[in-house]
């Protein structure tokens, strides 16, 4: 599967995914991550427990500074109760959980001004007006008075909303008005902005307007942590994923190296003119090759999956060794091995 | 264009260190927006003025005296006590529905979770609600002075009698409200805050009325022949206490001393053996006892915010 054909896990918005790659030609950098070591979020041991329903346990997670970290699994599977008491919230039942160092439950104060929050809901009061409502959540940060103003057309700027400053916030649309709250959450310039299902609800051009937002962010330094039951957003925007399942992470890391840890085998097609066999033969010499699968034709050309593991390298070898010979290649690409087939792997399927 | 900037530049506004409260600004934004500010004091004033002139009618009517001539001063009073007592009766009714929707409308519109993950104080949160919606109740008690002074046209009645009113109007508010913001703190649901501060509100108002009559009747039917002083200082204790935690007989009794006594601050009273004694006049208790009261409640509502869901 490719970025052109996302797919959704759960499709409550199949119909506004499938037209949603006519607008995502351009895919934006991303940025990238300077140490992994260098945590910004991290939970050790973490558990939580209503009752005699353990919604989190044993919770490892791991945001390295700059991250743009994608928080993935189904429904019920803890993702907004880490939120909650990531942004100090409600209180771990054990363990420990830290951002910037400060920990969620000695330093909520600290914590606080060191996140932005956008919670799974719109949150926006309808009697007021757009700057009115920046103006009310800056105050509350203790921005000072005469600061506001400039950083209220900044954020709107930003988002993309500064047309719409004069109008109550129940004239706007869903996008906006999920654009005005993520405006709301860069108000005390936090490092670290923690999203749940920031897409959730919202339009194809809405999806796209908030993930390119999201990448803007990032590479103005902000670390996103952010939820998401749709693979199609992860797989688009993230550095790093954590698959969470019944409460445990399952997997998690650099994206690419998630892809090679649980997909360790990468696939090649090959199309050829003719002289298959030569191919195959020629093939066969280079180094970590697993496997040659004759594929159906295609337009009467010749197509065959070639299985292997390794670096980059290997595949400039295997196209060397097809060129040398004079073998006619009209297309050699590797087929990226998606997040989902991915997440089927790490997950079992214990929740939805 | 005008901007936020150059209109707070300007502002000569003596409230604005309260106006610092983010939530009291935006509170006072969204009361006096629109319509509605408008038609609620329209409407108290048209119910209160109403009233009045009915008073009016009828007490002109009904207090000629003995040389066929209206008896200013007592038309005077009974104009001025019954403006109090429906303002007292508005401000019951009115405040708590000001103020039970403050916390747990938070709630309602998903905004509470972002408060919490700000770095607003609980009490600037808990002060906003509360002096907004006291700030328009307030206004309310005042845009009802030219009423209670129409009785300045009949005599009778003096400045000081509309000051104490205002002050256990307003301590009455004070109270109602932290209630309300109280109840609206702790249940998440409006509907629900609004039923737990009417009962709470209706209890205080039967239990304190029963109360008072009962130890006045229980004093008035003393022998003095039988009971000890030490008795009916207890007695008279009691029914102090009664009196004092009702706004309708603090106000009633206040005015009773202030006509038949002359004074403001004290009053003297008189046991059955022919004893006298000096206690503070009702009003003074009644505004010390629920400004304190409201101070407490006030702090409970904050401890419960400061919770942190386990």
């Amino acid at each position: 599967m490719s970025i052109d054909n996302p797919e959704v896990m759960e499709t409550p918005n199949a119909e506004a995914v499938a037209e949603a790659p006519i607008l995502t030609e351009v895919l934006p950098e991303l940025p990238t991550v300077m140490d992994e070591q260098d945590l910004i979020i991290e939970t050790r041991n973490l558990s939580k427990r209503y009752g005699r329903l353990q919604a989190i346990s044993n919770l490892n997670l791991q945001v390295p500074r700059g991250a743009i970290y994608g928080f993935v699994g189904p429904n019920g599977a803890g993702k907004t109760s880490t939120m909650r008491i990531l942004t100090t919230l409600m209180k771990p039942s054990g363990g420990e959980a830290y951002i910037s160092g400060y920990s969620v439950v000695t330093a909520p104060r600290e914590v606080r001004r060191s996140i932005g929050y956008m919670p799974d809901f719109f949150g926006v009061y309808e009697d007021m007006k757009v700057w009115e409502y920046l103006d009310f959540f800056a105050a509350c940060y203790e921005i000072p008075e005469a600061q506001r103003p400039g950083l209220i057309n900044d954020l709107l700027e930003l988002v993309d909303l500064a047309h719409r400053r004069d109008d109550m916030v129940d004239k706007l649309s869903r996008g906006m008005k999920q654009r005005l709250c993520l405006a709301r959450t860069l108000a005390h310039d936090p490092q670290v902005l923690i999203l749940d299902e920031p897409a959730s609800g919202l339009d194809p051009r809405a999806r796209i307007e908030i993930r390119e937002l999201l990448i803007e962010l990032a590479k103005m330094g902000k670390t996103i942590f952010f939820s998401s039951h749709i693979l199609a957003d992860v797989n688009e925007i993230c550095t790093h994923i954590g698959i969470i399942e019944a409460g445990q992470m399952v997997a998690q890391g650099p994206i690419k190296a998630m892809r090679q840890q649980l997909m360790p085998h990468r696939v090649l097609v090959i199309t050829l003119l003719g002289r298959m066999d030569e191919a195959k033969e020629a093939l066969l010499h280079v180094e970590g090759i697993l496997g040659i699968v004759d594929l159906p034709p295609e337009d009467g050309k010749i197509r065959i999956k070639v299985e292997f593991t390794g670096e980059d390298l290997r595949m400039s070898e295997m196209l060397q060794a097809l060129t040398s010979k004079g073998i006619p290649v009209v297309n050699f690409a590797e087929e990226s091995s998606d997040l989902e087939a991915v997440f089927m792997k790490a997950t079992k399927g214990i929740v939805s | 264009m005008e901007t936020p900037a150059t209109r707070t530049r300007i502002s000569l506004n003596p409230l604005r260190p309260l106006l610092r409260n983010p939530v009291a600004l935006k509170e006072l934004r969204g009361r006096m927006r629109g319509p509605r500010a408008f038609v609620v004091l329209t409407c108290y004033l048209i119910v209160v003025g109403g009233f009045t002139t009915l008073l009016y009618i009828a007490g002109t009517a009904a207090t000629y005296n003995t040389t066929g001539e209206v008896d200013g001063g007592t038309l005077g009073r009974v104009l001025f006590g019954s403006v109090v007592a429906i303002e007292l009766f508005l401000v019951t009714f009115i405040t708590p529905a000001f103020t039970a929707g403050s916390i747990s409308g938070e709630h309602e519109s998903q905004t509470y979770d972002l408060l919490r993950t700000t770095l607003l104080p609980e009490r600037q949160l808990v002060f906003g609600k509360l002096f907004s919606a006291l700030a328009y109740v307030f206004l309310l008690l005042l845009a009802a002075i030219p009423l209670q002074s129409i009785a300045f046209l009949f005599g009778g009645v003096d400045v000081e009698e509309i000051v104490i009113s205002l002050l256990v109007l307003l301590a009455t508010a004070i109270f109602l409200g932290n209630i309300g913001v109280y109840y609206s703190a702790i249940t998440h649901r409006t509907l629900r805050a609004n039923i737990m501060t009417y009962v709470t509100i209706l209890a205080v108002i039967l239990v304190t009325t029963a109360g008072a009559v009962i130890a006045l009747a229980i004093v008035e039917g003393l022998d003095p022949s039988t009971s000890s002083s030490g008795s009916e200082w207890v007695l008279l204790v009691a029914r102090g206490i009664f009196v004092c935690l009702n706004p309708l007989t603090t106000l009633l009794s206040t005015q009773q001393y202030l006509v038949n006594q002359q004074t403001l601050f004290t009053f003297k009273y008189t046991f059955t053996d022919g004893t006298t004694t000096t206690l503070p006049s009702p009003w003074i208790a009644f505004t010390i006892f629920y400004l304190l009261l409201s101070v407490a409640v006030f702090f409970a509502t904050t401890r419960h915010l400061k919770r942190i869901e386990g």
